[in-house]
This record gives structure tokens, sequence and C-alpha cells, in this order.
């Protein structure tokens, strides 16, 4: 019996009517996809075509100009309105991220009624109709909290507020308040001067993270660049004066690494400096001032400080130099102690005597924090909430329960409130604690304005209709009909709407010059607003505060409370992107960490990531240590932003609250929150703590991956570590560690002669790269292999220029690349072990950071697209490949996921699709409804086992080629911006067409200061990068 | 070799096998009838009949990626008048005074990894019959082109070296 024949023809037969019958039910197509069609066409929307509106972005209270994105009626990208005069075509990382707020999985759905520990959905009739009653019987006992609005919304407030006998109250943690009651003092103007960066030759920051949170983030990041940029002169310093090294004072040329809290003296030393050489320009105030420093003197400075005398003297020489061009800062809330107005007035004192107010300092476009509660007037109506003196609160974008220390007793006092409305789109944690939720819509699907500095006038247009599935109402229609159901009456329109347009007949007035109102609004809503140049508000010395020496702090070790440029004062942390998105300080995520000194450590026994309990007099947290050389030994940083006890699955239960380890204290002067001060107790905790680091390593090891140039060698014409240091680079050593001479390989061969090319041969447009080997390497492919057929017809390169020197890490440009381009969230675990799928990373490098000069180093990095490309040549389906305008393509759907081409990248820019993150039945899936609303349909999704990375936003290439094809045109350079480009507050990325001769990206690539990173490797990128100009300030002066 | 081994082996290769039978007489075969819709509209009439423009109902053709179904208020631009009586124009009124979207069948589909561009093809002068067949003649729209990737390139290499409309190799063209 043979075993060959298994079953007989009959069941054979059968087998085979089974199988095409199953395969017939199984596979019986499935059911078709449906197409719907408009009842009525909008006028103006075409699917397929992206619309963009201007409006404002209220991620933090300074309103940037921003431009959203929509397609089909949904927001799918934000971007910097580049005419608004705030943040002048740059957006920060937090602003990007307003898209996550829109499309919040956790958004609150409908109103919300208070059931025991539950919440009971209703209706809004129902929600107003018992608010309203509310309202209408707690007549003169209510009280209306908010964070800060201006213009129209805060004019109905206060006039809703008048009418219904409510008491307004603004509040934001961050509050300038030190800053305002110093230039009260010292200037006889209380408020938040424009700090003039481009104007600077010389920066000195007390503690002042200026890029990160302080004042105008984004428009002072342009400025900042422009000082840093290259100057004849060669001035352009910038000195950071703060414990621990934040990501702003990364940036400075020196790191003075002063005692915590002794800011002041040093500020008011180097006046003292200054004032007594009279290196300034002649005051009236000089004998009274003198005066009023004559206790600092650079050797009690020095005592008090921990900076050497000489210092003092040496760093008030060098900011005397640029006298009138120089700029003293301070008022940031690493700064926010017991003694914060006497620093920012110390400060000033500073400024003024070396002749910048009025060139640096400008009072011409100062903040707008008109009407803003101090911490004083919040503790007051703390209290009166815990005497009983309100029976109804509304609260509406603050978060005072999450974001005020327990010792305010702001829980306590509004539980003592009778009835609690909230009035955020989120289940954060002060509408935790409310009766009654009333979910505002968010800014990006309501009207609103915001005039957020004198002189701009910003308006805030609906980028798409309200989410259908939060039915929720813009906060200015929910103050109107409530005040309908409490009978309560004002002049204010039957809509925020209405009433937004009938306040701006003033700007009307003073803008309209001749127009209709109706035309002046159409243009106004397409501008984004209407703003004018300011005139500068000149100040004179109004007056010298007296000044005390610091006290001299007691205990172990000092806490720095640190503000995030993730999360701001943490309302960015229910954001994925921002979870996401690593601190440009430590390189962590999705968590907290306390930076501790390697020193510090070592005595306590504790190594990275291992757990350590920080321990106050209010309180104590145990979270992992993270090891930093940019922080004093006796010191210990702690960010804030994260910790919360609601706000959504993103944010909720994500590390500590750092605000629970500030003890009871406030500004001596301003009465502000002192978020600084507080003294600590370190020591080895016991849990097992996730500390979840996206680049452990931040040792160049001499690879010159980011590179600098001394600035004199650059003015002598001269190149940097690039043409200093060549020999250095990996295997081009002798065995006796000599260097060998520069031509390595002169002795022909068949394969390493140039191609024979005819005469008058012009190489295609795609082979184009600015690399130019250092070594005369006879090198078989100064071209390409292959011309490829397809090739003829092409006329571009695109390329990338990144100038180091502007970059500052600020990294909007990492979440502006997550936005475009479909990339998904991971979570930590998988970030740890190196499987994050960000297209653009910025590496950190730090190459000196122990204090005095300081050598930090920001690389923006990501594909290449080299003309020799390593992935290119390994990959066994042709799934990555060289396309006819020189970039390296990547096709999803031929790709097998062999993951050769990402073993062969030099560069790590190749990200694995090792898990479906975008299907929704996995846990792994990025995109929970909504948020999969804000996915760009020009971008493929990708699914699992697909390699990945950056395609220099070709989507974008090809709009832009389409739109001057419609138009019948060529391109313009310029005109194609990918993600990361636009979104540059300093504008350190160029992008174009490096077979254009009159690009900038060709000016750039082949201009000064240029390298190429991993150059030894002759990959032939079409990213070219710009050294970073290093500055010295020891020789006290410009070199 | 194990019975039941074997009976699953044959099973699924006559499946496979007849799905790519199957599939491939389907398209190859035009497949004569396209999906029913809810409304049987006819393009013979329509475009044909009347010599309607493709454009007037799908003016997104030549504007946008995508070709756009009309909105339904263009429909009712003529049949509130135009042959009012007949039965699928009754149904159609029908949807627009209940305020109700018609669920069309979608008949041409491509994966969310390729990105088609109709804009493009419009302007550099390709007729909607190129690709779409004798929609004219059509009662009910079917699926004309197999629509597969061999289908997109041949023409595209064809057109390589044109001088008024150069088409492209470049895979990152439709996949990106």
């Amino acid at each position: 019996m043979s075993d060959s024949v298994v079953f007989s023809r009959r069941d054979f037969l059968k087998l085979v009517g089974v199988g095409v019958a199953g395969a017939a039910a199984g596979c019986a197509k499935p059911p078709a996809d449906k197409l719907y069609p408009y009842l009525v066409a909008p006028d103006d929307i075409l699917p397929g075509v992206p619309y963009h509106y201007a409006s404002t972005c209220r991620e933090c209270p300074v309103g940037c100009g921003i431009v959203v994105r929509a397609r089909e009626g949904r927001a799918i990208k934000i971007e910097g309105n580049p005419k608004h005069p705030i943040g002048q075509g740059g957006l920060c990382a937090r602003g990007q991220s307003g898209l996550q707020g829109l499309y919040d999985p956790d958004r609150v759905k409908s109103p919300m009624v208070r059931n025991g520990a539950t919440w009971k959905n209703v209706t809004w009739d129902e929600a107003i109709a018992m608010v309203g009653e509310k309202l209408a019987a707690a007549k003169g006992k209510t009280l209306l909290l908010t964070g800060l609005e201006s213009g129209s919304t805060r004019a109905l407030a206060s006039e809703w507020a008048a009418a219904a006998g409510a008491r307004l109250v603004m509040w934001e943690p961050f509050g300038y308040e030190a800053v305002k009651a110093a230039n009260a003092k010292t200037f006889g103007l209380a408020s938040v001067p424009r700090y003039a960066f481009e104007n600077a030759r010389c920066v000195v920051s007390f503690g002042t993270d200026f890029l990160e949170t302080f004042g105008q983030p984004v428009s002072q990041a342009r400025g900042f660049a422009a000082m840093r940029a290259k100057h004849e002169d060669g001035a352009g310093h910038f000195i950071s004066v703060e414990p621990r090294l934040s990501l702003t004072g990364a940036n400075a040329d020196e790191w003075v690494a002063i005692k915590p809290g002794a800011e002041l003296s040093l500020a008011l030393g180097m006046a003292h400096v200054i004032l007594n050489e009279n290196l300034g320009p002649a005051l009236g105030e000089r004998g009274a001032m003198l005066s009023a420093v004559s206790a600092f003197t650079p050797e009690a400075v020095a005592a008090q400080t921990d900076v050497k005398a000489e210092d003092v003297q040496r760093l008030a020489r060098l900011f005397a130099k640029s006298s009138g061009k120089s700029l003293a800062i301070a008022g940031g809330i690493a700064t926010q102690g017991p003694n914060a107005t006497a620093l920012v007035a110390a400060v000033n004192l500073l400024n003024y005597a070396a002749g910048n107010v009025g060139s640096t300092v400008l009072f011409d476009r100062p903040l707008n924090l008109d009407g803003l509660a101090s911490y004083a007037e919040f503790a007051a109506i703390v209290a009166e909430m815990a005497n009983g003196a309100f029976d109804v609160a509304f609260v509406h974008g603050t978060n005072p329960a999450y974001s005020t220390p327990a010792w305010t007793k702001f829980a306590d006092g509004f539980g003592k409130v009778g009835f609690k409305v909230s009035l955020s789109g989120t289940l954060d944690e002060t509408a935790a604690l409310c009766d009654v939720i009333l979910p505002s819509a968010h800014a990006l699907e309501s009207w609103g304005d915001a005039q957020s500095a004198k002189g701009v006038w910003s308006l805030q247009q609906p980028s798409m209709r309200p989410l259908p599935m939060f039915d929720s109402r813009p906060f200015g229609d929910t103050l109107i009909t409530l005040a309908t159901a409490a009978n309560v009456t004002g002049a204010w329109g039957a809509t925020a709407f209405d009433d937004l347009k009938a306040r701006w007949k003033a700007q009307h007035a003073r803008f309209g010059n001749g127009r209709s109102f109706d035309l002046f609004w159409d243009e106004t809503v397409a501008a984004g607003g209407v703003w004018e140049d300011a005139a500068n508000t000149s100040v004179r010395w109004a007056g010298t505060p007296a000044f005390a020496a610091p006290a001299a702090a007691e205990g172990d070790f000092a806490l720095v409370v640190t503000p995030s440029n993730n999360f701001y004062d943490g309302r960015g942390a229910n954001k994925p992107w921002l979870q996401e998105l690593p601190d440009m300080t430590s390189k962590a995520v999705w968590g907290s960490w306390a930076e501790i000194h390697p020193e510090t450590a070592k005595k306590l026994g504790v190594k990275s990531g291992d757990a350590i309990v920080i321990e106050t007099s209010a309180g104590k947290v145990e979270v992992p240590a993270y090891l930093y050389s940019g922080i004093r030994k006796d010191t210990v940083a702690l960010g804030l932003g994260q910790g919360h006890t609601a706000y959504g699955r993103y944010a909720q239960a994500r590390g500590v609250n750092a605000l629970a380890l500030l003890p009871e204290g406030t500004d001596a002067a301003s009465g502000a929150l002192a978020y600084q001060g507080a003294r600590a107790k370190l020591s080895r905790g016991s849990k097992a703590m996730g500390l979840y680091l996206q680049q452990a390593e931040k040792n160049q090891h001499e690879r010159e991956l980011a590179q600098v140039i001394p600035v004199a060698a650059l003015l002598a014409g001269g190149h940097g570590e690039h043409g200093a240091h060549a020999g250095h680079s990996l295997g081009r050593l002798t065995e006796k560690g000599g260097i060998l001479s520069e031509e390595v390989q002169t002795k022909p061969g068949k394969y390493t002669e140039p191609l024979a090319r005819p005469e008058g041969y012009v190489p295609p447009a795609h082979s184009l790269s600015a690399f130019e080997p250092k070594e005369k390497v006879r090198h078989p492919k100064s071209e390409p292999v292959s011309e490829g057929s397809y090739g003829k017809n092409a006329k571009h390169r695109w390329a990338m220029a990144i100038d180091l020197n502007a970059c500052n890490g600020c990294a909007a440009c990492v979440v502006a690349c997550y936005a475009e381009n479909n990339i998904p969230v991971v979570g930590p675990e998988l970030i740890k072990k190196g499987r994050e799928m960000a297209w653009i990373r910025i590496d950190r490098f730090e190459d000196k950071l122990d204090g005095g000069a300081n050598d930090v180093r920001f690389l923006p990095s990501m594909c290449q697209h080299c003309s020799d490309a390593p992935c290119e040549m390994v990959c066994p389906v042709y799934a990555t490949y060289h396309t006819s305008e020189g970039l390296n393509g990547q096709v999803y759907n031929r790709c097998v996921g062999t993951r050769y081409c990402s073993n062969n990248c030099p560069y790590k820019a190749r990200s694995f699709n090792w898990f479906d993150y975008s299907a929704p039945e996995k846990t792994t899936f990025a995109f929970p409804e909504p948020l999969n609303w804000q996915l760009n349909p020009d971008v493929t999704v990708r699914s699992k086992g697909v390699m990945e990375k950056c395609t220099m936003c070709v989507q974008r290439i090809l709009e832009g080629k389409g739109n001057a094809r419609d138009e019948k045109r060529e391109l313009r350079d310029g005109e194609i911006q990918t993600a990361c480009s636009q979104s540059c507050p300093t504008q350190a990325i160029t992008f174009g067409d490096l077979a254009d001769p009159a690009s900038a990206v060709h000016a750039k690539s082949y201009g000064e200061r240029k390298y190429w990173v991993l150059e030894e490797l002759h990959t032939r990128p079409g990213v070219t990068y710009l050294q970073k100009i290093q500055r010295e300030t020891t020789n006290e002066g410009h070199a | 070799m194990n019975k039941t081994i074997a009976a699953v082996l044959v099973f699924a290769t006559l499946a496979v096998a007849s799905v790519a039978l199957s599939q491939s007489f389907s398209v190859q075969m035009g497949a004569n009838k396209g999906p029913a819709q809810p409304i049987k509209f006819s393009h013979k009439i329509h475009a044909g009949k009347l010599q309607m423009d493709c454009r007037f109902c799908h003016y997104g053709a030549y504007k946008s990626q995508w070709a756009n179904i009309p909105a339904m208020s263009t429909c009712m631009g003529c049949h509130k008048i135009a042959v009012a009586d007949r039965p699928e124009i009754i149904k159609l009124t029908g949807f627009w005074d209940r305020g109700e979207q018609i669920p069309w069948v979608k008949v041409h589909t491509l994966p969310d990894h390729v990105k088609f561009n109709h804009k493009r093809h419009v302007q550099s002068g390709f007729q909607c019959q190129e690709c779409h067949g004798p929609v004219q003649e059509m009662d009910v729209v079917y699926q004309y082109s197999s629509l597969k990737m061999g289908w997109c390139v041949s023409c595209h290499r064809q057109n390589l070296n044109d001088q008024k409309r150069p088409a492209t190799m470049d895979c990152l063209v439709c996949h990106h």
C-alpha cells in the first residue's frame, strides 16, 4: 500500500467543490465603499484641495499668529503666520500640538452633572437651566475664574461679570509678576518689555528661558538667531547665569554656574563694575545707582555667588563693551524665588547702566497682561472662597487645582463654594472638583481674538466646524446663554460671534481706511488680524530699590523647579506628541526625572535611572535620577508639567508634580508665588523607576557630527573643526598615530578612475551634491552609477542646508514633522528600545559642560538623502531607491521589512514599524478617534513591517510643483517648504533646489561653514550642515 | 502523508487559484455590469444622449486631485423641473427632501498607498474616456480599466519623453 494516494478521486472532487465554494464565500467582495455627496456644495471647499485659515494660537498666553491647513473640513496642520508680528511665521512645539488638543479623545463629550463620584450626561438645555438658576440665585456671590483673556473675550467676560454680579479673576501661573513689579519700581511702567535680541550683541540671561516659555519665545528665538549670526566684529556673545543649565542656557558660550538664589548679586556686581569704571554711557543717575550697589563689589559678590571676583569684572567688561547693544534678561520661572523682583530690578539697573534701555529693552510692543490677577489677589480670592463668599464659581481656561501648590489651599477653598461649574473642554483637575461641566469648544473650532501685545489685534478664526462627537459650545456663547437663563441682561451680542464682530467696530474705525466694515472684516479675517507699528514708550530710571544680599541658604540641596519647554505649566501634558517629544535637556520622554550632578549621584550611590527621593519641608517625591553635568553639585532640578491626576489618558499618572515639593513662600516684593528657594534632602529611593531616554549617549566620541567653527577662524576665512582636525576623523590615522597626507588613494585602477565622460557632459540634476571630499580620493562614484532613463526630464535636486548656529534645540520641527507625516506615537517602553518613529530628531551633544566655557551642540538629524546612499544598495526589493530629483525614496508597498536599509544607514535615519500603529484593534494603535482626524490625507499611514523615514515632505514638493504647473510658471525658490523648515522659529533649516544656482539652499550649501555629517563615508549627502559659530568669552571682548 | 494536512493543502491551493482566476476574469472581462446604485443614474443619458461635459458635474477633475461626485444640489438644479415625474427622479427628490445623502457605491477604488491625481492628468489633455472607458455608453458605470500598477506604468512609460505632457516613472509620484 502506497502512502502517496491519501484520498480517493471522489474525496478529491468533494474537496475541490468545498475549496472553490469556500473561496467564493470567504473572499466575497467586502461591502463596497460608499461615496456620500454633499447635499449642497459649499462654496469654499473642493474636496482634495487644502484650505488655509489665519488664526491665533491659544496654547499659551502669547498668542502667535498661525495659519491652519484644513482638508475636507478637518484641520490637519498648524503653521506660523509669516505676516504676523508675533511669531513671524515660526511656531513652537506647543503651538504645533494645538491640533491634539482639538482632537483629544478624552475631551468632554457633552455637558455633565456630578452624580456622586461619577458624572451624568445632560443636554445643554438642562445644564443651562440648572446653572442659570444657580447664577440667578447667587446674585453678587459669583466668581468667574479664567486664564489670561485679552480682547473681546475679556470685554465680554468683564461685562458679563459686572451684569451678573460676579467677580472676574484671570489667573496664570506664569504671570510675570516679578517683572511687572520691578519695572513699575525702576521704570514706572508695570509691563513686560519686548527684548530686542536682534539689536543686541551680547546677552546675559539670569536663569531666564527666553527660548522656551518666557516672554514671546518664538519671536525672541528669531531675534536671538540674528544676534548669534556672523557679525564682522565677532560679537554676539551669550552668557547664561543659572545653577542648572536650561535648554536656553545650553546655547550659551559661557555657563556661569551660580549659587541658586544669588543671581541678583552678580547682576549688581556687574553693574557696580560698569558704573565704577564708567564703562557705560554718561548717566545722571550714576551717583545714586553707584551708592545703591556700593555693597556689591566684585569681592563681595564672589563670596555670595561662587563666581570669582575677576570673572565678575570680566563679564561686566564684556557686557559693557557692547554698551547700548547688550541685553541682560531676568524674570523666568527658574528664578522666581523669594527675591525675584529684586533680581529683575537688579537686571534693570544693569541694563540701564549699560545704556540698553531703549535699544534692546523696548516698551514698544509689551505683552498685554492687563487685568491678570497677581498671586496676592488670587490668594485673597481663595481665602474668600474658604469663607463662603461665593455661592457659584465658574472656571475656564485655567487649572489651579493642578498648577498651584497645595499650600495655596485652592482645592480646600474651592470646595467651600456651593456650586462649581467648569467651562473647560477637558476633564482637568479643576473640572474634576466641579459640580457641572459645560464643555467649551476648542480655539481651533471657535471664533475669538487676542490682543496679545500692544498694537496687535489678532483674530481667532475657526478652521473647521465643531467636532460632532463633542457637544461643546464656545466659551462666550455659554456665558451669553447663561446670562439669558439667569435673566441677566447686558449690551453684548446674541452670540459670541456677533459680540466679537460688534467689538471689532473699534478696530474698523482705526484700521478701516475707508473700507466698509464687511470688507474690512473679511480682509482682516483672511490676514489674521490687524497690527500697527507701535512707538516705543521711552522710560527713565524711576527709582532704585534697596538691594539686600541674598540670604545664605541652609539645607542639603537647592531645589530648582524648571518650566517645561514641552508642557509650559503643565497644560500641554495631555498631548501625546509633546509627551513623546524628548525633553531637550535630558532627552527623556513620558515622565518625570530629577536632574542631579554625576558626583552627587555617586555620593548617593545611584546610577542613571535609579530612584531617588527628594524631600522638602512640603513633601517628598520619588523619581528616577538623570545624571546631568549641567547642574551644580548642590542643586537638584525637577521639571514642571507632569504628575497630573486627571486630564486624560496621556497626562494622567505620568511622573510627579514638582509643585508638591514647594513649601509656602512668595516673592517678598511682588507677592508672586515662589517656585524657587526650596531646600531639599536627597536619598536613594527603593522603587523601580522608568527613565525613558530617547538619546542616552550625549558624547560625540570625536566623530565630529555637530561641528563648530571659532569665530576668529570664520572671520579669517578659515575652517572650523573640519579643516583644523580633519585628520582626527575615524580611519584616517596611520598605524603609528600620525596623520596621513591628503592624497591617500592615488593608485590608478580600473574601478577607482572617474568614469569617462564625453566633452561638454552635464551631469543630471539628481546626481548633484554640494559634497566635496576632503581627501583627493579616487572614487568610482563621483557621479551616480546610473543616470536612469527616468532621470532625463528631471530638473531639480531637492536638498537642505541646516545652520547649526541658528538651531537652538527647541524641537518645534520634530512636532511639525509628526503632524505633517502621520508619524505614530509609540510610548515610553518602545522609545527606550530605540524604536521611536520620529523622522527628524534633535541630537544633543555635550562637548563641554562643567561651568565656564560651554559647548552644547544641537544637531537636527534626519534622512540625509545621500547621492550615494548606503540604504539603497542593500534593499533586496528596490523599496528604497534614488529618485530622479535626488531624493532617497521609500516605497511602502514595496517594502518587505528586511531592515537591511536601516542596518546600513550610518545616520540612524530610518524607523521601522514593529507594530501596527494604525490598526484600531491593536494595543499599539496610535490614533484613537478623533486623533485620526488629524491624519494628513496626502501621506500614507504606514502599516506593520514597513520601513519609513524622512521624505523631505515629498507630498509638499508635488503640491508645489503642481501649483506651478496650474499657473503655468516655473517654481519659485522658497515656494516649497518642508514641515520642519516652515516651523523653525529661527529659519535654521533651508530647503530648496540645489540645481538652481539662485536658490537659497544653493548659496548655503556651497557657502562658508559647510560640512557634512560623517563625510568620511562619502555618502554625498543632500543635507549640508553649517558649523556653529563658537565665541570665546574669556578674552574680555570680541575677537 | 497525513490526510488532513493534504486536504487542507488542496483546499488552500484551490481557494487561492480560484480567487486569482475569478478576480482576473472580472477585471478582464470588464465586468459588464457595475454595482447596482441606489438610484439608477445613467451616464448614457447624461453624457451620451444629452452630451453633457463630464466636468459639468465632476468639476473637481481639473482642479483637484479628486474628480468629486456632484453635490445633490447639482442634480436638483435640473431635476426640480426636468422629468420630475420619473420613478428614479422621485427617488432622488425623496433623498433631497429628507436631507439625506445618496449612498453611491464606489466603483473605482485605489489602496491607501496609491495617490492618483486627476487634476494633473486632465490638465495635460487626457480625455476622461482614456481611463474610464466609454462612460457615455454606460447605463451602469463599471470599472473599465484594471487600475493595476502595470496599467498605470505602461502609459507612463509610453509618455516618458512626450514633449507636451512628459510622464514620470518616479515611484514617489504615486506612492508617498
